[in-house]
């Protein structure tokens, strides 16, 4: 574990820390003023209040549970994407399309240059971190995701795209540390879509997080792996947050072939699910993470973002991940 | 291998590749979207939700009818996804999470197999049959009369097999579907079934979608056996008077390191994606086609317009070593990962390469 890099920052942090992906699901009357804004039916300023409202229940949520290094929840984002789209220079708002099934998105266009317009995060991070003593993650999506769900209309391929980017969230990371932030999550979940393009993304972290003074975490998820493994253990992070259950924790195999080499924040509930597992089947998830990998290296939480379960089974999820791993210290 | 120059330029025409958006940004695009939330809110029943699927198929037709194509698709737009359509609704095949589509931020069912897929209905014969229909409602074009197709899509055995599970219980007896061979060849047999059943209904082109051979190109052994089925339903069909042509279509990776076994396959058309390969043009322009290509040329995947002139180039170049009397322009994948208002320039800008290869 980046033991001592968590001590240098003055992190104390217990075996098995816990900590959540990124996201939880809003409160019905954040769900409803979302929509009465969009018809301009409150103002920015009540919206935030709002936001403000769940961010504050979300960190109380935590600190009740046990969890060890916090999130704010995302309340005031939507897509992860079209959030940092919607605020950065250079891009346009696109069309509806789809996702999945009936879920429909706005796809963001990169039209020109893209510039970074000073903090985009930074407030938010900072009134989450001043409601709780502990470390609260900044969350930010990564440069190559943000190529990769974007269209590109301006630049002339993926890498000048990406290292555009990269520049970009650089300079939101060193905002973020400048404020205090010491754990940064940068999430990558296009990752290995396109494992030949794998030194696009290594080099677009790499200026994204070099030389800068934080304990840094990418998530990814619904990815082929084997197909990147070990070389994605060459990205500029310290922790790799990986959803292991959804697979049956088949990644544990490629991490016996190669050994892995960072830590990981090891996903030990499916969210895509409402049904709860039982605390022993999330205990053997641990037990057999532990048969390859150890001890020290493991951080526990869900297998990705909760926003899509309730309020109620998102904080069950989170509670059997906290008491799992203090049966293991 | 290089073939002969053809004497004789093929014929161009344009044609679909398959997907356009049902949905917009208007209200009167979304009435798919609302009928689909309404019916899982229980509000409406599945003829609400039929009547809103058979209106925006209606207006993909009429879109690619205005935008000058002559070879048609429905727009796929009652397809949840291009997997779990067509898996789903095979006998013994139910469908489980979501799983990421290729290198798209799109999401697919991922079929489980049971027992032996079978077809036991229409996979989208019925859907050609609406589409012919509604496209014979739409006044044609004067320069089109004549010329159009309705071209049904289906997602290829090997696609299918790649993507799904076996749900073998692990009960001691053998698992009959744990190979991917077993899987891809039973898939098989039900897409051959549905190609029989199009031809009988009139499909003059029949378009089956293979992208994962491209990104799988070690399993080709396995698909070629698969393409042999689906080619003999093809001309069994043909020996009882019914004609229809194949367009294998691969997209979403670089088509260039299968293109000659692809042109060596026993089906009627091939359709490339030449967008992850700046080179393939080369490829295709030194070895050339001994059968129509689809040239899939229009990124489908990003909202950047191409500049015509410069595809019209390419395209020049690479007619003359095209044989088979036509070759078709199209996007490199369905369109339906664009927002509507690009997608149809995109269909626009089409016709805009075809007048400027003429000129």
């Amino acid at each position: 574990m980046s033991r001592e890099k968590l001590e240098r920052l003055g992190l104390q942090l217990p075996l098995f820390p816990t900590t959540s992906v990124g996201s939880f699901p809003k409160p019905d009357y954040l769900v409803r003023a979302r929509a009465d804004f969009a018809k301009g039916k409150i103002t920015a300023h009540q919206l935030r209040d709002l936001e403000r409202k769940a961010t504050a229940f979300w960190i109380e949520t935590q600190e009740n549970l046990g969890v060890d290094v916090l999130v704010d929840g995302e309340m005031s984002r939507g897509d992860m994407v079209a959030y940092f789209a919607e605020r950065l220079p250079g891009f346009t708002e696109g069309g509806l399309v789809r996702a999945y099934g009936n879920r429909y998105y706005h796809k963001p266009i990169i039209t020109g240059e893209v510039s970074w317009p000073g903090p985009v995060i930074v407030e938010s991070w900072q009134f989450a971190q001043s409601l709780t003593k502990k470390p609260v993650k900044g969350m930010l999506t990564g440069a190559y995701t943000i190529m990769d769900w974007s269209f590109n209309e301006h630049y002339p391929d993926r890498r000048s795209t990406a290292m555009a980017l990269a520049a970009v969230i650089r300079k939101e990371v060193e905002a973020l540390i400048g404020a205090g932030c010491k754990i940064v999550q940068i999430d990558e979940p296009a990752l290995s879509v396109r494992s030949e393009e794998l030194p696009i993304a290594l080099e677009a972290m790499e200026r994204t997080t070099k030389d800068l003074d934080g304990y840094f975490i990418t998530h990814a998820c619904y990815g082929e792996f084997d197909h990147i493994y070990p070389g994605m253990l060459d990205l500029a992070v310290d922790n790799f947050d990986l959803e292991m259950s959804n697979s049956d924790l088949d990644l544990l195999e490629i991490f016996r072939r190669h050994p892995f080499t960072k830590d990981i924040s090891f996903g030990v509930v499916d969210v895509h699910s409402h049904r709860m597992e039982a605390l022993e089947a999330v205990r053997e998830r641990v037990e057999k993470a532990l048969t390859i990998l150890p001890k020290e290296i493991i951080w526990i939480d869900p297998d990705c973002g909760l926003k899509t379960r309730t309020v109620e089974q998102a904080i069950e999820k989170l509670r059997l991940c906290v008491e799992a791993a203090k049966s293991f210290r | 291998m290089s073939l002969a120059p053809n004497p004789k330029l093929p014929g161009l025409h344009l044609a679909s590749t398959g997907s356009y958006p049902r949905i917009g940004d208007g209200s009167e695009l979304q009435i798919l979207r609302r009928a689909t939330a309404s019916l899982d809110r229980g509000e409406r029943n599945t003829a609400d939700l039929l009547d809103a699927e058979h209106e925006m198929t209606r207006l993909a037709i009429a879109d690619q009818l205005s935008a000058g194509l002559e070879v048609i698709t429905d727009g796929q737009i009652r397809w949840y996804d291009p997997i779990s359509h067509i898996a789903s609704k095979l006998a013994n095949v139910k469908t489980a999470g979501l799983q990421r589509y290729f290198d798209t931020n799109f999401y697919f069912r991922q079929p489980v197999i049971t027992g032996t897929p079978k077809r036991s209905d229409a996979l989208v014969a019925k859907d050609f049959s609406f589409a012919r229909n509604a496209l014979g409602h739409l006044p044609t074009p004067k320069n089109l009369a004549g010329k159009l197709s309705i071209k049904p899509v289906l997602t290829g055995p090997y696609t299918l097999a790649k993507f799904s599970l076996s749900a073998h219980t692990g009960n001691g007896a053998v698992d009959p579907f744990s190979s991917l061979e077993a899987r891809t060849l039973a898939y098989a047999e039900a897409i051959a079934a549905e190609i029989v059943a199009l031809a009988q209904i009139g499909a003059s082109f029949i378009q089956i979608d293979e992208p994962a051979i491209i990104k799988y190109p070690e399993d080709w052994k396995i698909f070629e056996k698969a393409v042999s089925q689906l080619t003999a339903a093809r001309d069994k069909s043909a020996a009882e008077g019914r004609r229809t042509e194949l367009a294998l279509y691969a997209y979403f990776h670089d088509p260039a390191p299968l293109y000659e076994k692809f042109i060596t396959l026993p089906v009627d058309i091939i359709g490339l994606d030449f967008t992850y390969n700046p080179k393939l043009a080369d490829l295709v322009a030194s070895i050339g086609s001994p059968k129509p290509l689809g040239l899939g040329l229009v990124d489908g995947r990003n909202t950047k317009l191409e500049d015509a002139g410069e595809i019209a180039r390419q395209i020049e170049r690479l007619l003359p070593k095209i044989q088979g009397g036509c070759a078709y322009i199209n996007p490199s994948c369905g369109l339906e990962y664009l927002p509507r208002d690009r997608a149809f320039a995109k269909l626009q800008l089409l016709d805009k390469i075809r007048a400027v290869v003429g000129a």
